[in-house]
């Protein structure tokens, strides 16, 4: 299947977002292009990104498979994260998720089919203090119980598109693809929640608070430097390992080409 | 000339107590092994980037918090390092990871190819522990996976060591395999598409992915070749130099009950490193192909047909129809390019001495008068070029030559020099394949026949080769270019430049130094000139005009007198007519000519026509040399000790017969005789020759610079070289080598595609009064008007079919309207 042209476009642009000699960089980018296509990274997906990229399939392969929002099955519009990890887990999660397990009838990873969702348990998603949570297409919704998980995926699948608890309104995940892909995001007048840390995020402080727990000797009001303010600090000098900072793989210098000679 | 030792910046630490001095930003594992401390490794390759991959490495670091990397980790001044030996932090470091890499891995030694020579199998016993604490089930994969025709791996035996990723990236410059998957699935992999459509994979295909099975440090990667057929303690091996082509690798050959198993490559730092290239490392199974000749064969009189016979039978009748036509017309001798330098001396002085003719020729391919006399001017006895001089090129001219396809080990010494400094790399060429475009060289699109002009008013050219250190390297083909080779001598003679010829075969050069053509004797002298004679005369202890003083005829004269009738007999070596410029013609005069003796391995075209059939001994049972394009000599020793005799000895007898004592049936005799006449570092030739010290050389040869064909329409111009691996004859008999060939495919340019009306994938047809071949099209970004088909490769038999040769004019049309 050959790609439009307005991803070639793009293509062409998400490369020109890197210093010549560079390009290999764009890759990431570019896998979530070949996804906004095709709903996921496609054999003709991975020779795309090799072909405009000049390096191998196998190079694109590597990245591909390395990543799991790189998918390698064809995905429904909305993709349900449920988080499982050991937070979420406990409190909801585990349960949340095999409620929608048994409600889609599909596994992590797999889509229903109607080909609208695509389940997946999720790593840690850095909303512990939200748990249990999940997300839409990497939106989040907060706080979620069993049926709240069930009604969402059913508003999902009669055509609604439910508020999420925070950042911006739904979009398909081909949609979300682009936005990964670097281009410009026209939903960004209307972001929830966009403000200082909520509630739960500061439960665990108001504790200490109340309870006077506090790390003894710490200054709460020490000022936040940034790393290259901060002195060095003194520790053993080695030579840089010889490997470090260093990409194994780092290809050669771009092709000078000759014109013709007749 | 003598190499000045740089001065190397060094740094003093102590390595188990012991004080070490290493040169700044050497590894700490490398200065371990200067005073015999071996640490464990697996990652780690002296000719690979540092990776810190394995991690078994560990050792102790003064003042690190945690065991360090001694693989990466580079030495500094004062620094106290504590190995194995001496320090249990790293002891028990590296047997922590062994325990780590052990836990998936099979304990199948027993039957795995690596068990035996296995790194893992050995330092799991030295330096790891008896007993392991992990009772769980290990992983387990299908298996095996392959990932070329040739390549197999055995996923759960890997210990992601990425020694074959970082070779096929590094040095070889193949990024066909790289990690897949992530975490614990994490495994080496090839590019898989669709289940259902496995020829969309994108399999390992690089020509020198052997060497990714000899460095792999366990048993994961696996030639389907040798893959269960022997334990490496069975083997026996030995040293062994690759008959394949001019590079000159070393080798060694593994071999057990009289047949060789495996090949390997060597390590020679000053040649091929520790690499060689699939067709050296796979291509050795022609020995046993089932038309070996192993019995004279005599053409029955009554019959008509070969039928055995004994040796001395057929050295008699062989002798008397080589005397008889040597009064009759003459005998034509053709050697080809694959013999030992002392067989070909065998055959010159034969030509001389037995048969009194100049008419001997190496050259089994398209070759030119200019070509024979370059040899003489600018090649013969000259060792002014070697790979070590790549290293330190200031710049690289490829006219003729495809480094990749046509000297594998000059791709890579170039490679390397160009990621390691930028190496700046210039073709004359029709396109940009593959190994110029790894190299990233400057390529000046080129239709064959004009290489020459471009080569000699290319200001861009010849500010390159003014470069300090500069080589233009030609290849063999450019002997097609008229004033080609003339062009080469005069513009590297005008810059500087080094020059150095580069033939496709093992025993070209070795024929060249050794006197198998028709203008040169022993040690490039000429033919005219009396002293020259004299010398070999007296060195050959001949009464004065015994040597025949006339030039004698190259390959196409030869063929052409023996076609027209004016030729007595034929007295062929190993060559293929396919190979030739006309394989017609030299077919039919092989048919025309009254006498052919054929000295062959197998039953080839030439046998088949032969009067008298003499067997030989291919490379692995007999002992010679070859000389390289460097000039640097080859010698290696016999691998299977067989009754099968070379063709010197064979020459030898046949001489005997013919009343003289040539004293080239013995290598060393051989070697002496030839070391007396030619600068050749000959294994026990201690004495340097005479050689050309003194004599005269041939001059170079002046012609003025050709230019290409034009082609009408409907027409191109033919461009062609080999690829690596081909129809050779020597690689028959392996079909897993022959499947990581690469697809043959007619190159032609856009706008010659447009004129056809075809796209990539379309059949195009080339074709010539005597034949056609058809293709797909692979639209290339090359010059108009030229169709690029490879040489000898399946369904692209140049020569045999169409009967031409690069440069010429070929009829071109869209597949299947032409039969």
């Amino acid at each position: 299947m050959a790609f439009s042209e307005v991803t070639r476009e793009r293509a062409r642009q998400i490369i020109a977002r890197y210093p010549e000699g560079r390009s290999r960089s764009a890759l990431l980018p570019l896998l979530h292009l070949v996804q906004s296509e095709q709903g996921y990274v496609s054999p003709e997906g991975i020779a795309f990104c090799a072909e405009v990229l000049d390096i191998t399939k196998a190079q694109v392969g590597a990245v591909a498979t390395f990543y799991t929002m790189y998918k390698r099955k064809p995905t429904g519009d909305y993709l349900v994260s449920v988080c499982t990890n050991t937070m979420c887990g406990v409190l909801g999660g585990d349960k949340a998720f095999e409620a929608l397990r048994d409600y889609l009838g599909v596994d992590h990873d797999e889509t229903s089919s109607d080909g609208k969702i695509t389940l997946e348990h999720a790593e840690c998603l850095a909303a512990c203090d939200y748990a249990p949570v999940m997300t839409v297409n990497y939106e989040f919704f907060d706080q979620i119980t069993e049926d709240s998980a069930l009604t969402l995926v059913k508003q999902l699948q009669n055509g609604e598109r439910p508020q999420p608890t925070r950042g911006t309104r739904l979009c398909t995940l081909k949609e979300m693809a682009v936005q990964l892909a670097g281009f410009a995001d026209d939903r960004g007048d209307d972001v929830i929640a966009d403000g200082p840390a909520g509630e739960p995020t500061l439960a665990g402080n108001r504790l200490a608070e109340r309870f006077g727990i506090a790390v003894p000797g710490f200054d709460p009001e020490t000022p936040i430097t940034k790393k290259a303010e901060e002195a060095p600090k003194p520790t053993e000098t080695l030579p840089k390992a010889a490997s470090d900072g260093k990409p194994a793989g780092d290809g050669p210098l771009p092709q000078k080409k000759e014109e013709a000679k007749p | 000339m003598t190499d000045v030792v740089p001065k190397v910046d060094t740094v003093k630490l102590t390595i188990d107590g012991i004080e070490v001095e290493a040169p700044k930003g050497a590894l700490v594992i490398r200065a371990a092994e200067q005073i015999g401390i071996s640490i464990p490794r697996f990652c780690d390759h002296p000719l690979l980037a540092p990776a810190g991959a394995c991690r078994q490495c560990l050792v102790d670091v003064e003042g690190q918090r945690k065991p360090v990397a001694s693989c990466t980790q580079p030495v500094a001044e004062g620094m106290v390092v504590r190995t194995q030996m001496t320090s249990e932090v790293a002891k028990k470091a590296q047997e922590g990871i062994m325990e780590f890499l052990l836990i998936n891995h099979p304990l199948d030694c027993p039957v795995c190819d690596k068990g035996g020579e296995c790194p893992l199998q050995n330092q799991a016993m030295s330096n790891g522990q008896s007993e392991s604490r992990f009772v769980e089930h290990k992983r387990e994969y299908p298996k095996p996976l392959p990932i070329s025709t040739q390549v197999l791996l055995d996923r759960e035996r890997c210990v992601l060591c990425q020694r074959c990723t970082r070779f096929s990236d590094e040095i070889a410059g193949d990024k066909f395999i790289d990690l897949m998957e992530r975490s614990s699935n994490e495994q080496i992999g090839v590019f898989r598409g669709n289940p259902e459509s496995p020829e969309d994979d994108a399999p390992f295909n690089s020509y020198y992915s052997g060497n990714t099975i000899q460095i792999c440090p366990v048993g994961a990667l696996t030639s389907a070749q040798y893959r269960f057929r022997a334990r490496p303690f069975d083997l026996v091996s030995t040293p062994n130099a690759c008959e394949h082509c001019a590079a000159g690798c070393d080798q060694r050959a593994d071999h057990r009950r009289g047949k060789v198993m495996r090949r390997l490559a060597g390590d020679d730092a000053a040649v091929n490193e520790e690499w060689n290239c699939d067709k050296g490392r796979f291509a050795f199974q022609y020995t046993q192909a089932t038309d070996r000749l192993t019995k004279p064969l005599v053409r029955d009189r009554k019959t008509g047909e070969l039928r055995e016979a004994s040796w001395p039978e057929a050295l008699t009748v062989a002798a008397a129809g080589l005397a008889a036509a040597k009064d009759n017309g003459g005998v034509g001798v053709l050697t080809g390019g694959r013999l030992t330098v002392e067989d070909a001396f065998a055959y010159s002085k034969f030509a001389r001495v037995a048969l009194g003719t100049n008419d001997i020729d190496f050259r089994a391919r398209p070759l030119s008068g200019e070509e024979t006399e370059f040899l003489g001017s600018s090649v013969a006895g000259r060792v002014d070029v070697t790979y070590a001089d790549i290293e330190r090129a200031g710049a690289v001219v490829f006219v003729g030559l495809e480094p990749e396809e046509e000297c594998p080990i000059i791709f890579l010494r170039a490679r390397k020099t160009y990621l390691k400094r930028g190496l700046a790399s210039y073709a004359v060429a029709p396109f940009v394949s593959r190994g110029f475009e790894k190299l990233g060289a400057t390529v000046i699109l080129t239709t064959p026949g004009a290489e020459a002009e471009v080569l000699g008013e290319s200001e861009q050219l010849r500010e390159a080769l003014s470069a300090d250190g500069a080589i233009l390297f030609v290849g063999e083909r450019l002997a097609s270019v008229e004033g080609g080779l003339s062009t080469a001598a005069r513009i590297a003679e005008e810059t500087g430049a080094k020059l150095a010829w580069v033939p496709r075969r093992a025993g070209d050069r070795g024929a060249v130094e050794a006197g198998a053509l028709p203008t040169l004797l022993p040690g490039g002298r000429p033919v005219y000139d009396p002293a020259a004679r004299s010398e070999v005369a007296a060195a050959w202890q001949l009464d004065a005009g015994v040597l025949p003083s006339a030039s004698g005829r190259d390959t196409d004269a030869i063929i052409a007198a023996a076609k027209a009738g004016q030729l007595g007999a034929l007295l062929v070596g190993g060559v293929d007519p396919a190979d030739l410029a006309d394989p017609q013609a030299a077919e039919q005069a092989l048919d025309a000519v009254g006498f052919v003796v054929s000295l062959e391995l197998r039953l080839s075209v030439v046998a088949k026509r032969a009067d008298v059939v003499l067997p030989i001994a291919p490379a692995v049972e007999k002992t010679g040399s070859y000389v390289n394009w460097e000039g640097r000599v080859r010698p290696f020793g016999t691998v299977l000790k067989t009754a099968a005799m070379s063709d010197a000895r064979v020459l030898d007898a046949l001489g005997r017969e013919l009343g003289l004592e040539l004293g080239v049936g013995d290598v060393a005799a051989a070697r002496t005789q030839l070391a007396a006449l030619a600068e050749l570092p000959l294994p026990g030739t201690a004495e340097a020759g005479t050689a050309l010290r003194g004599s005269v050389r041939v001059a170079v040869p002046t012609v003025a610079a050709g230019a290409a064909a034009a082609p009408t329409s409907g027409q191109a111009v033919l461009a062609s070289w080999h690829h690596l691996l081909d129809n050779g004859s020597l690689q028959d008999g392996d079909g897993h080598l022959a499947g990581t060939a690469r697809t043959p495919v007619a190159r032609i340019s856009k706008s010659t595609a447009a004129d056809l009306g075809v796209a990539d994938g379309d059949a195009v047809t080339v074709g010539t009064g005597r034949g056609a071949i058809t293709l797909p099209a692979l639209v290339t970004d090359m010059v108009d008007g030229v169709v690029w088909v490879p040489t000898n490769s399946p369904g692209s038999t140049l020569r045999r079919t169409l009967g031409v040769a690069e440069g010429a004019l070929v009829e071109i049309s869209t597949g299947g309207t032409k039969s």
